[in-house]
């Protein structure tokens, strides 16, 4: 398959970016997307045509999150509850011009032509995103018991891989399924409850800080979260921000 | 870098709430609307306007309705204002994403409505303060009791030269009134302009209300008018299909089980409701009312 690449080259945080044109020959269907880049910097180094594009990977395989791509206006392209990396050529068609971009958003600045800074979401996490544990022996498994659906529902929220897709997707760059992600996966068990109130307003608070946009329940980010996160996850947030505004006496 | 140092769920939880209340109130207006249309001569739609005009409980709740309005569009406006600051380098091919149709245009159905707004204000509400002159109807009994009273002083020798005159130009006019611009009912003069009004009931006389009935026939037959109300009431529809929904995440209620349940809620509210509102400008347009 033959592509033409449209990719947001720019050579550091502060440098002005713009897109390039190259054109890519004979692909594999079968090939991955970040394959497909991979081939496209081999040419650009033995050809001596330019640096190669920089952009963020790690897993490869759907579960660290890192390889962020804003493909044809969607995160992590054309198709539906997979990360870039799980991406394959066969979901374009021959010939097609592909515009590469990195995530946009004032939370997320770009480092290096694709690269963004996400640290963002660590500093939401560092706010609120653990739980306290007892010191002492390990404890049993299941020795707290928890509904299996609620357990269920947890570990659907956990799934979240911080990619960051939501933020990418959201018109307003709001992170709300990321944070209701987290929130909602320590608000559903008994492990999370004695943080449960001051988490949520605390992660709130960070984000809002941190320059991502209010929520308009556009639902953008569901559509496009890599690992399905549902929209019912910022449902449960603001559920759990009312109740702690309303019940939450210490500051 | 954020206009309202508020929690953003905050300010969501006040958007939605503003709107709720905006939603209650629609259906009134809707039904109160309605009434226009039973072919009485506007008897029911002119007590309805009667008790909306007079009624103190209806007019502590104008004040917070503007108020929420007002609100709701200010802070809508910040809203969006922030979100566009939230990604200040935009995308070269964007937003292909499946989203919840309606959402994308809360803020541009909004100004179609905002303008709707001011030009609904203009005619109507502004009449009603007497900001602008619309048309008017006095109650018949009214008017033959103000002339009455002035009847008397003439007898009793206390008016001049000039009241006389002026009497018997009111009388005249109630004459020639008596003829065309009386309600079926019997009870009121309508339709009447400015002068009319002064003509008939004198230059003090405060004792009378907006005709809204025959202001309305009057604008509504108008098409440029009635398709200005049209687009605002598509505008409405699908600013409501968003907004009845997105109440319901805001304040977290929408779980699984309900999420049908709301979605469905939120088509038949945003259907039943504009086309309530449209049902009166377009029958008095086509057809002879
Ligand atoms: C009859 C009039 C109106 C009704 C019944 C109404 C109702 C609503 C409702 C129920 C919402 C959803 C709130 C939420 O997200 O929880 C909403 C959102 C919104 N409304 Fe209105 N509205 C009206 C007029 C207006 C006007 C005149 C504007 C003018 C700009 C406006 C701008 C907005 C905006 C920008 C949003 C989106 C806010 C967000 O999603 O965060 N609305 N409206
Ligand atoms: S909620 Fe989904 S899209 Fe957002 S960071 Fe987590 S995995 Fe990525
Ligand atoms: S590289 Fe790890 S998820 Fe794609």
């Amino acid at each position: 398959m033959d592509f033409t690449l449209k990719i947001w080259r720019q050579a550091n945080a502060k440098a002005k970016g713009k897109f390039e044109t190259y054109k890519i020959t004979g692909i594999s269907p079968d090939c991955s997307f970040l394959e497909m880049l991979d081939i496209l910097n081999e040419q650009l180094i033995n050809d001596n045509i330019a640096h190669p594009v920089v952009f963020d990977n790690d897993c490869r395989e759907g579960i660290c999150g890192m390889c962020g791509l804003y493909i044809n206006g969607r995160p992590h392209g054309p198709d539906d509850g997979v990360t870039t990396c799980q991406l394959h050529m066969r979901k374009f068609h021959d010939g097609e011009t592909i515009t590469i971009e990195p995530w946009r958003a004032k939370a997320f600045p770009v480092i290096k032509d694709l690269v963004v800074d996400r640290s963002a979401f660590d500093k939401i996490i560092q706010e609120g995103g653990y739980i306290s544990a007892t010191t002492g022996g390990v404890p049993d498994a299941n020795a707290i018991p928890i509904p299996k659906p609620k357990a269920d529902e947890a570990m659907d929220a956990a799934s979240c891989i911080g990619c960051g897709a939501c933020v990418a997707a959201c018109k307003n760059a709001s992170a709300m399924l990321f944070v209701g992600a987290k929130v909602s996966q320590f608000a559903l068990l008994p492990q999370g409850q004695p943080e449960a109130k001051r988490r949520v307003v605390r992660m709130i608070k960070k984000m809002d800080e941190l320059g991502f946009g209010n929520c308009t329940n556009t639902y953008a980010c569901e559509a496009e979260c890599p690992k399905s996160i549902k929209k019912t996850n910022i449902a449960r947030m603001n559920r759990e921000f009312i109740c702690s505004k309303t019940s939450y006496t210490d500051k | 870098m954020k206009l309202i140092k508020l929690a953003s769920i905050s300010k969501k939880l006040c958007m939605g709430a503003l709107g709720a209340f905006l939603l209650i109130f629609l259906p009134f207006h809707m039904g109160m609307n309605l009434c226009i249309l039973r072919d009485d001569g506007g008897e029911w739609y002119r007590n309805v306007c009667h008790f909306m005009g007079t009624n103190y409980i209806v007019k502590v709740f104008e004040v917070v309705l503007l108020a929420c309005v007002l609100f709701h569009i200010v802070l809508g406006i910040i809203l969006a204002i922030e979100n566009k600051m939230s990604r200040p380098v935009g995308y070269a091919v964007a937003n292909k994403s499946k989203t919840h149709q309606g959402s994308k245009f809360m803020i541009w159905t909004g100004g179609i409505l905002l303008v709707f707004l001011v030009i609904h204000f203009v005619d109507f509400y502004f009449a009603k303060t007497g900001l602008v002159t619309g048309k008017y109807v006095v109650k018949t009994e009214k008017v033959e009791k103000a002339f009455q009273e002035k009847a008397m002083k003439m007898q009793q020798g206390q008016l001049k030269e000039a009241d006389l005159k002026e009497l018997q130009a009111q009388y005249m006019a109630i004459q020639s009134l008596s003829g065309e611009k009386v309600a079926k009912n019997g009870k009121y003069f309508i339709n009447l302009t400015k002068e009319e009004l002064q003509q008939t009931c004198g230059k003090d006389f405060k004792d009378y209300e907006p005709d809204f009935y025959n202001m309305a026939k009057e604008k509504f037959h108008n098409n440029l008018f009635v398709v200005i109300y049209l687009l605002a009431f598509i505008a409405l529809g699908i600013h409501l299909y968003h907004g009845v929904g997105s109440v319901f995440q805001t304040y977290g209620l929408n779980i699984e089980k309900y999420a049908k349940t709301i979605d469905i809620l939120a088509v038949i509210y945003a259907i039943v409701i504009p086309l309530g509102f449209a049902i009166v400008p377009l029958k008095v347009l086509l057809t002879a009312m």
